[in-house]
């Protein structure tokens, strides 16, 4: 399939020159590189600007709740291994009020990807601080909570044991639909910040500003090296790449499928048909 | 789809009060180690061996671990649910562990008591008085004054039961060997202890109760929850820890896997439910249960599984609220929030249980209806009916399990079509080539895009509130009456309270109870019909608020009816429910 057949009809609500164009592309270009069949795919987000991508792709969609992503989509994996579920939403769903599950997602090593769409910013209910606004930002734009320092999404994924962590740039096509390929190829909870600009919250200087701060990876990067993982994840510069992959563990944990087809609740997909029939 | 209903009408007309030898209550009192839940545990598990029937609950001091508990165990020759008013026997290792039970025990006044030889002391006034001679027993080992570890107590207290029962030597050894084979030391130094206590005499004899000679089961309202959600189907299971619901967890932890399923344990009541959410969004039958503090966190989420129309089953074994409450002990007051809780209007489906028997039927009909119907699914227990142990009947096979209606290429494209029958539109299952769709919590149009027309959440309201109507006419017969047809008086009642009112009934055959299964949407129309011709009726409930009265009043004319309620705590006696209703007629 071509990437532009993981498109519904469905136009995007994004504003013009909004990052998460990019992200859309990318990601079916990923999908579209391993061949997931539509059927197979489960896409599931929480709610903000970024969480309507799953509306605009061919696959078993769920545009959920605020900051409930990841425990809908671990409860899908983890009845139905044998789909591809894929995560998306901004950093306000993650790092805010979905910020208590991401750590407990990583410790049961879930075979997710999930890709937090990360615009420094508050899109969807029009520009308030998110976790990961700057301090000059903030202050600058006269936000709530300058005084609060942002926190560091991929220090926080690695420090949580996070076997696959790494950073795209929704400007970068190529790379990010390299690293989201691997992301979803990996077989464990893989996590990718993608950075990408709000055109409309985000004063032009900060696209800017991010985009001169990405870096590819230093040639000589050795994913598999924890400690060097951590330096690159506090330096002031971004580097783009997969900045952490641990070899992969035997098999994640829960992987073996469940026999609900033998519960007789209803019969296997698409064979057939009951109705409902109230007495009346 | 075929349903069961149950119309009760053969259980109207109950017999003559049952005269009280029919049943015996044992109250066994003691510290943390002395191991009085086991030994209850044991008599009742002697007691199902032999075709009797009874309940056993727990009481404990304020903490939950290590301090004084009670076991209050009553047998008795037919099923029952309501562990007794006053107690026939009351068996104590240490007078001053008695004062925590202050209110919670209260003697008969033929009642034996059977006291440690080394306690003195006299029995607390609050106990009410027996004419019988306390019966000593040596149970404590002491040097130079001091308790030291001896033999165990309990065991040597069984023995003494079991003869004072009447119940024979072997079959009780039997019991033992079953629960402690895989223990050789233990087993020897129980058995030891056991004969000794059996072999003592001079304990009075207990008025004589045998069973009917069949072995029946013992459950706990937590196993029977568990088991019958299996048995339904369930297939995945997430939840987090909370008292009183834990054990339901903890035995599908053992007995899900072997069926084919998965338990989570998650990091929270809200991942509780988006686990089970997520579940059934990929087509597995899923539920997750938990008190009141986990319902309040599950609110958000079960208007998603409404408003995306996905199947979920939510158990919620009450405790007294609000907040951290009393958390072992009972109280039928999430109700409100269970029928109304969560912003928004949706649909959703609650049902309540009567007792250990009844979990197991209803939480077949919970699944159906989520499944069915493709919404939330409530099923309301409590801390009496969950921790409480009871012996029932053998089970009879349950009916086969009921269907998702899923989607097939026929059906067209709309997941969530405005057309569909009785509301409930085909389910696309994960995996089905063609079905891909978008689930969402966002208003959407029947074909799953997101909407924010005002004619178009009108229009998918009426399309999910459909499903509620079709239910209610489904549901009309989920209720249960006690008592005669022609009784003057009414009562109103629902869940735990079943046992005492089915007791109450007998007692005072100017009684009549209605007791819905299910109470959103509630059976107003059996309800209407079943109080034709009654003088007085009462609403009786442990909620301070009085929240199924206030419920009753929005459906029909309760300008007549009284309230004869109170916050939880301990569950309600007849003792006390003749008070109340006393209060209720001034
Ligand atoms: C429980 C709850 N609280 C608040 C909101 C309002 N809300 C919707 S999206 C959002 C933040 C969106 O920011 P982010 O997750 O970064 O996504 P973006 O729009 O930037 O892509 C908020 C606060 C909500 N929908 N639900
Ligand atoms: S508000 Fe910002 S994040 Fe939202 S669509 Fe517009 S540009 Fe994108
Ligand atoms: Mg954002």
């Amino acid at each position: 399939m071509k990437p532009k057949d993981y498109r519904t009809e469905l136009e995007p609500v994004w504003c013009a020159r909004c990052g998460d164009f990019g992200v859309l592309k990318g990601l079916t270009q990923a999908l579209s590189d391993l061949e997931v069949p539509p059927e197979k795919l489960g896409v599931i987000s929480g709610i903000g600007c970024s969480s309507r991508l799953p509306g605009y792709l061919r696959a078993y969609s769920f545009n959920s709740i605020h900051g409930r992503a990841l425990p809908i989509a671990s409860g899908l994996k983890l009845s139905r291994p044998e789909l591809t579920v894929v995560v998306v939403g901004g950093d306000g769903d993650g790092f805010s009020i979905g910020l208590g599950h991401i750590p407990h997602a990583i410790r049961r090593n879930v075979d997710l990807t999930y890709l937090v769409l990360d615009n420094g910013i508050y899109g969807l209910t029009k520009g308030q601080a998110s976790p990961t606004t700057s301090v000059e930002l903030k202050q600058s734009l006269g936000l709530a909570g300058g005084e609060e320092r942002p926190l560091n999404p991929v220090f926080l994924v690695l420090s949580s044991g996070c076997g696959f962590v790494a950073r795209a740039h929704a400007g970068n096509l190529p790379q990010l639909r390299e690293v989201v390929r691997e992301a979803i190829r990996y077989p464990g909870f893989a996590f990718v910040q993608i950075l990408a600009a709000c055109a409309t919250y985000q004063p032009q200087t900060y696209a800017d500003d991010l985009y001169g701060r990405c870096d590819p990876l230093p040639a000589e990067h050795d994913p598999t090296d924890f400690a060097r993982a951590c330096e690159l994840a506090v330096a002031d510069r971004f580097p783009l790449g997969v900045i952490y992959r641990r070899p992969p563990d035997q098999a994640p944990a829960m992987a073996g499928a469940l026999r609900w087809g033998e519960a007789g609740i209803w019969p296997a997909p698409g064979a057939g048909d009951t109705t409902v029939q109230p007495q009346d | 789809m075929e349903i069961r209903t149950e119309t009760h009408g053969a259980k109207q007309g109950t017999p003559a009060p049952t005269p009280a030898t029919d049943s015996i209550v044992l109250t066994l009192v003691g510290s943390g180690g002395d191991g009085v839940a086991l030994l209850g545990d044991l008599l009742l598990r002697m007691a199902a061996k032999q075709g009797l029937y009874g309940m056993m609950v727990q009481s404990y001091g304020p903490q939950i671990r290590g301090g004084e508990s009670a076991a209050i165990v009553r047998l008795a020759r037919e099923e029952i649910q309501y562990e007794g008013d006053a107690t026939d026997l009351l068996l104590c290792f240490r007078l001053s562990d008695l004062a925590r039970f202050r209110g919670a025990v209260r003697l008969h006044d033929r009642a034996l008591t059977v006291l440690e030889s080394a306690d003195s002391g006299d029995l607390p006034d609050w106990l009410g008085s027996s004419e019988r001679e306390p019966f000593r027993f040596p149970f404590a080992a002491f040097e130079n004054g001091q308790e030291v570890p001896g033999e165990p107590k309990n065991m040597l207290a069984l023995g003494l039961l079991c003869r004072a029962l009447g119940w024979s030597r072997d079959l009780a050894a039997e019991g033992l060997e079953q629960r402690f084979g895989n223990r050789p030391a233990l087993l020897a130094k129980d058995l030891a202890a056991f004969y000794r206590g059996y072999a003592t005499e001079g304990m009075p004899a207990l008025p004589p109760l045998g069973g009917h000679g069949r072995p029946l089961l013992v459950e706990s309202g937590n196993e029977a929850v568990a088991r019958g959600a299996i048995d339904a189907g369930i297939r995945f299971f997430a939840g987090y820890p909370i008292t009183p619901s834990s054990e339901i967890m903890e035995t599908l932890i053992e007995e899900l896997p072997p069926r084919g399923g998965r338990v989570v344990q998650a990091e929270d009541e809200i991942a509780s439910l988006g686990m089970v959410v997520g579940a059934s969004f990929g087509g597995v039958p899923a539920m997750t249960a938990t008190s009141g503090p986990g319902l309040s966190l599950m609110t958000e989420m079960m208007g998603l599984s409404s408003m995306a129309e996905i199947p979920s089953v939510i158990v919620d074994c009450q405790r007294a609220g609000p907040a951290t409450g009393m958390p072992s002990r009972t109280e039928q007051s999430d109700l409100f929030h269970a029928i109304y809780g969560g912003h928004g209007d949706f649909p959703r489906v609650v049902l309540g249980v009567f007792d250990v028997v009844h979990a197991r039927d209803l939480m077949h009909r919970a699944v159906h209806v989520a499944e069915a119907f493709q919404l939330p699914v409530l099923v309301l227990s409590d801390a009496y009916i969950a921790q409480r142990r009871q012996i029932r009947d053998q089970l009879t096979p349950q009916e086969q399990a009921p269907k998702r209606r899923t989607w097939t290429e026929m059906d067209g494209p709309a997941r969530f079509s405005l057309t569909a029958h009785h509301g409930v539109s085909p389910f696309r299952v994960p995996g089905t080539p063609g079905g891909t769709y978008l689930a969402a919590g966002i208003e959407h149009t029947q074909d799953g895009n997101p909407s924010a027309d005002g004619t178009v959440h009108q229009d998918m309201n009426e399309k999910r509130f459909r499903k509620l109507a079709a239910i209610a006419v489904e549901t009309r017969q989920w209720f249960r009456t006690l008592g005669r047809e022609d009784a003057p008086r009414g009562l109103i009642a629902w869940g735990s309270q079943f046992g005492i009112l089915r007791e109450w009934v007998r007692l005072h055959p100017e009684y009549r109870v209605f007791l819905p299964e299910v109470l959103h949407p509630f059976p107003v129309a059996a309800l209407e019909a079943w109080r034709r011709g009654l003088e007085w009726t009462a609403v009786v409930e442990l909620s301070f608020q009085g929240q199924l009265r206030r419920l009753l009043a929005g459906l029909t004319d309760m300008s007549q009816v009284r309230g004869a309620a109170r916050s939880g705590g301990l569950p309600m006696s007849l003792h006390e429910l003749a008070h109340l209703l006393e209060e209720a007629k001034a």
